[in-house]
Order: C-alpha cells, then sequence, then structure tokens
C-alpha cells in the first residue's frame, strides 16, 4: 500500500475511532435503538440478559428445578445481552482499546458484590437502569420516578463509601494489577482489523437468522449496534447519577437525559397510537407495556440496593456487559455476582419480600391514568428540565460535589 | 514526556471512578508546581483527568501511552 492510501485509511478510522463519541448523541441513538426494539417486540433493558445467562447456567447444572429455561441464542434478552457484549468487544478493538486489565483483588471482590447487589435491587426493585429507568420513564412508569429516586440514595452512599474506604481501608484499591493484550501505542493495527472481522461476521452470522426468526434477528443486530455505539461512548447511567456528587461534571447527565427524551416521546407515539393492535384490549396491553407493579415501596428499595451496587462494581447492568467486553476483569466478576446470584433473588427472596410488602407499596402505575397523556409526558419533561437545571447549577457551583 | 515528576500515582488496573477520586486525594498532599504522574489503563480516564484539572484548575501537561499504560501529566497550580 502507498503511503497516500495508508494516510486515508488510518484518516477514516480516526473519524470514527479515533476519539470517544459524544454522550448526547450516543443518547439519541440509543433511544432510538430502544424505540425499534418496542416496536420489534419489547423495549431494551438490562435484567432480563442476566436472569436468562443465570437460569440457564443453573439449569445446565440441574439445580434449583428450573424448567423451560430458553438457551441464550432463543431468548430476546439472553441474545441481545450477548450482542451487547460481543458489539462492545468489537468497538473497543476497532477504537484500539481493548486490554485485559486485571484489577487488586479487593476491587475484583467488590466487582463480584455489586453484581450480587445488583442482582438483588433489580430483581426486587422490578428494573435496572435501563429498563427500569430509560425504558421505565419512556414507558410513563410513575414506579420508574421512585426507581430513580433510589438509584440517587444508592449511589450517593455508595460513593461516600467508596470515599471513606480510600482513606480507611486502602488495601482494597491497591495491588498488583496486570494489562495484557493492550495495542501498541501509535502504530498497531490487529486491534481495528479484528473489530472489523468480528463486526461483519456477526452481522452475516445473525442477518442470516431473518430466513427463520425476524424478532431474534432484529435483537441480535440492534444489540450488536448498541455493544459498539456504548463502548465507544462510554456511555454511563452510573455516571450521570454519580459525577454530580463527584466532579460535578455534566456531559453524563445531559447524555441520559437526552436518551429519556427521545425515548419518551418514542414510546408515548406507538402507547398513544396503539402500533401494531386493532382491539382497544390489545391497545391497552401496550400501553402498559413496561409498568411494572413496583409503585412505590417496592421501587425505592430495589432502586437503592441496586443504585448501592451499581456503584460499588463501576458499572449498572449495561455498564457491565460494555466495560467487560473492553476487557475490565473487575466488571467480568460483576456479571458473574449478577447472573449467578439473580435467579437466586428471583425465586427465593423476591416470591417473600413481594409477599410481606402490602399491596398499596407495590402498584403499577400509569401516569396517562392520572394526567393523560399530555400530562404525563409533561410531568417527565417538567422532571429532566429540573434535574437539568441541578446539573448545570451544581457543576457551577460544586456544592454537591465532593471532589 | 520531559517533565520533572515529583510523585508517582500507580492506578493501573482501577476502573472509574477510582483513578479520579485518588487523582484528587493525591493532589492535595502536594505542593503548588509539583507535577503528579499518574499511571492508568482505564481508557476512560484519557477524557476524565484532562477534564477534572480543567474543572479544578490544575494544569494538564500531557498523556503518553505505552503498552496499554496512559501516563498522565499533571502540575498542581
Amino acid at each position: 500500500m502507498g503511503n497516500d492510501e495508508k494516510g486515508a485509511w488510518r484518516q477514516l478510522w480516526n473519524t470514527f475511532f479515533g476519539k470517544t463519541w459524544p454522550m448526547w448523541a450516543a443518547g439519541i441513538l440509543l433511544a432510538l435503538l430502544n424505540v425499534c426494539l418496542f416496536l420489534v417486540k419489547s423495549p431494551w433493558g438490562g435484567s432480563g440478559t442476566y436472569i436468562n445467562w443465570g437460569e440457564n447456567i443453573y439449569s445446565g447444572l440441574k439445580l434449583f428445578g428450573l424448567s423451560g429455561i430458553k438457551p441464550v441464542l432463543s431468548h430476546t434478552y439472553g441474545l441481545l445481552g450477548l450482542l451487547t457484549l460481543l458489539g462492545a468487544f468489537a468497538g473497543a478493538l476497532l477504537g484500539r482499546e481493548f486490554a485485559l486489565r486485571i484489577p487488586p483483588p479487593g476491587e475484583m471482590f467488590k466487582g463480584l458484590l455489586g453484581g450480587i447487589l445488583m442482582a438483588l435491587g433489580a430483581t426486587l426493585g422490578i428494573g435496572c437502569t435501563i429498563g427500569g429507568f430509560l425504558s421505565g420513564w419512556a414507558a410513563l412508569s410513575g414506579g420508574a420516578i421512585i426507581l430513580a429516586l433510589g438509584f440517587v440514595i444508592g449511589t450517593y452512599i455508595a460513593l461516600r463509601y467508596l470515599l471513606w474506604e480510600m482513606e480507611n481501608l486502602p488495601r482494597m484499591s491497591t495491588g498488583k494489577s496486570y494489562t495484557w493484550l493492550a495495542a501498541k501505542a501509535g502504530g498497531g493495527v490487529w486491534q481495528p482489523i479484528l473489530g472489523v472481522m468480528l463486526t461483519v461476521f456477526l452481522l452475516v452470522l445473525f442477518g442470516r437468522r431473518f430466513q427463520n426468526d425476524n424478532v431474534l434477528a432484529m435483537f441480535a443486530i440492534i444489540g450488536l449496534l448498541i455493544g459498539i455505539i456504548l463502548q465507544r461512548s462510554r456511555f454511563c447511567i452510573v455516571r450521570a447519577f454519580r459525577e454530580p456528587f463527584m466532579t460535578g461534571e455534566s456531559e453524563a447527565p445531559l447524555g441520559v437525559m437526552v436518551a429519556l427524551a427521545v425515548g419518551i416521546f418514542g414510546f408515548t407515539v406507538i402507547k398513544y397510537m396503539g402500533v401494531g393492535t386493532s382491539t382497544p384490549g390489545a391497545a391497552r396491553v401496550l400501553a402498559m407495556t413496561w409498568v411494572y407493579p413496583h409503585f412505590w415501596l417496592r421501587a425505592l428499595i430495589g432502586g437503592t440496593i441496586f443504585g448501592l451496587g451499581m456503584t460499588v462494581a463501576g458499572g449498572c447492568a449495561i455498564g457491565t456487559i460494555w466495560r467487560a467486553g473492553e476487557g475490565q476483569v473487575k466488571l467480568w466478576f460483576s456479571a458473574l455476582g449478577f447472573m449467578l446470584f439473580a435467579p437466586i433473588s428471583k425465586k427465593f427472596i423476591v416470591p417473600g419480600f413481594a409477599h410481606i410488602l402490602p399491596e398499596w407499596a407495590q402498584q403499577k402505575m400509569f401516569l396517562p391514568d392520572w394526567f393523560g397523556y399530555w400530562g404525563a409526558m409533561l410531568l417527565f419533561f417538567v422532571l429532566i428540565v429540573l434535574w437539568y437545571v441541578f446539573v448545570k447549577w451544581n457543576e457551577r457551583t460544586g456544592r454537591f460535589s465532593a471532589v | 514526556m520531559d517533565v520533572n515528576v515529583d510523585k508517582t500515582l500507580d492506578c493501573k488496573g482501577l476502573s472509574c471512578p477510582m483513578p479520579i477520586l485518588k487523582l484528587a486525594k493525591e493532589i492535595k498532599t502536594m505542593e503548588s508546581s509539583q507535577v503528579l504522574e499518574l499511571l492508568g489503563t482505564d481508557p476512560g480516564s484519557k477524557a476524565d483527568v484532562p477534564g477534572w484539572c480543567e474543572k479544578t484548575g490544575n494544569e494538564f501537561l500531557g498523556m503518553e501511552e505505552e503498552e496499554g499504560v496512559y501516563k498522565f501529566y499533571i502540575r498542581k497550580s
């Protein structure tokens, strides 16, 4: 290859993969893909992936008497998560950011603990930062607002813990670490080439499934795109909740706000128009999509526990997946904790919990039933604006930032 | 990079938010115009470290990359 050609390829690569993608752009794309998932079958979610993966493991080991568990490749969310992981892997390769990063033991332990807490929180509270929050707000669910409140509380407590731990238990975050298979600085083409090959391979492999199963094929392809976008932009909902208390920087919250706004609009159009339904009954079922019986105490408790877990782990359900794809071994432990504990929580802890909790603490709350579609949308947009004002004010004054 | 380093902070293997938390803590122990070298492996740090410097008014001198390890140079203001 002549030098000019080499330069042109390098330039092309630089344009798309030389720098991290802006979070607001990722927010828009992710919300649009979420709307697509809803149109195909059901909205984007994170915990469903881990539940399916975990149930497959236990089913394979013949534990807990599980039956009728769909294999990962046949389960919408099991497959979605898998392709998100592979997409993130591809994205990291394309950006030459993949490396096996093994942290000190204390960090791996926190990863595992965080994953377990997230599993508990997501099953108790019904929903994680994606299914319960990003999709939950878009679904106009009142419980999703309480869930977000739980995340704020949990994140705040966990951050205070991390600051305390840094001073008083420094050994948790110090120690030998290993970094393998990193790209050579400045040069090195093997990662981008591998990234392209992997992406093409996955597109072809799962594109072929359109012949027998449209829904699964769509979930796979969309999952792949989500994975690439997440890793390239480092889109992180934990950051959105945590950053105001840490550095006060506003890029992450803004990215999430954009995703919420686009999602709310898109979902409402679908629900309001009853897209794909032909009877009032079916339209009502569609309208109630992703409105869970967790308003309000169930969402508050589950959300707080989840917020604790995600901050300690350093990634939410989906953040764990994309960071795992990038080679961050701490998050492999988080994923492990999540998938191993989620089925246990679902089978042994949630039933008792739901039984003890009074009825009024775990209601389905569909806000248009109270305020009409316009009112409900307005309410969410007002909340987003208030959040924006708070974040910008805090960024300027540093009032709540600890660092 | 041709800089006199006063302190080195090893954050290799740590992921968000630990590098920034440790950076903030370490800078507090240093004197004005001293230079800190931060070693890290989290790609997120590439944006986080310069961002933190800008926010806190510390001078970001530059970054080098070597075999997956990022070396950041920060001068305390």
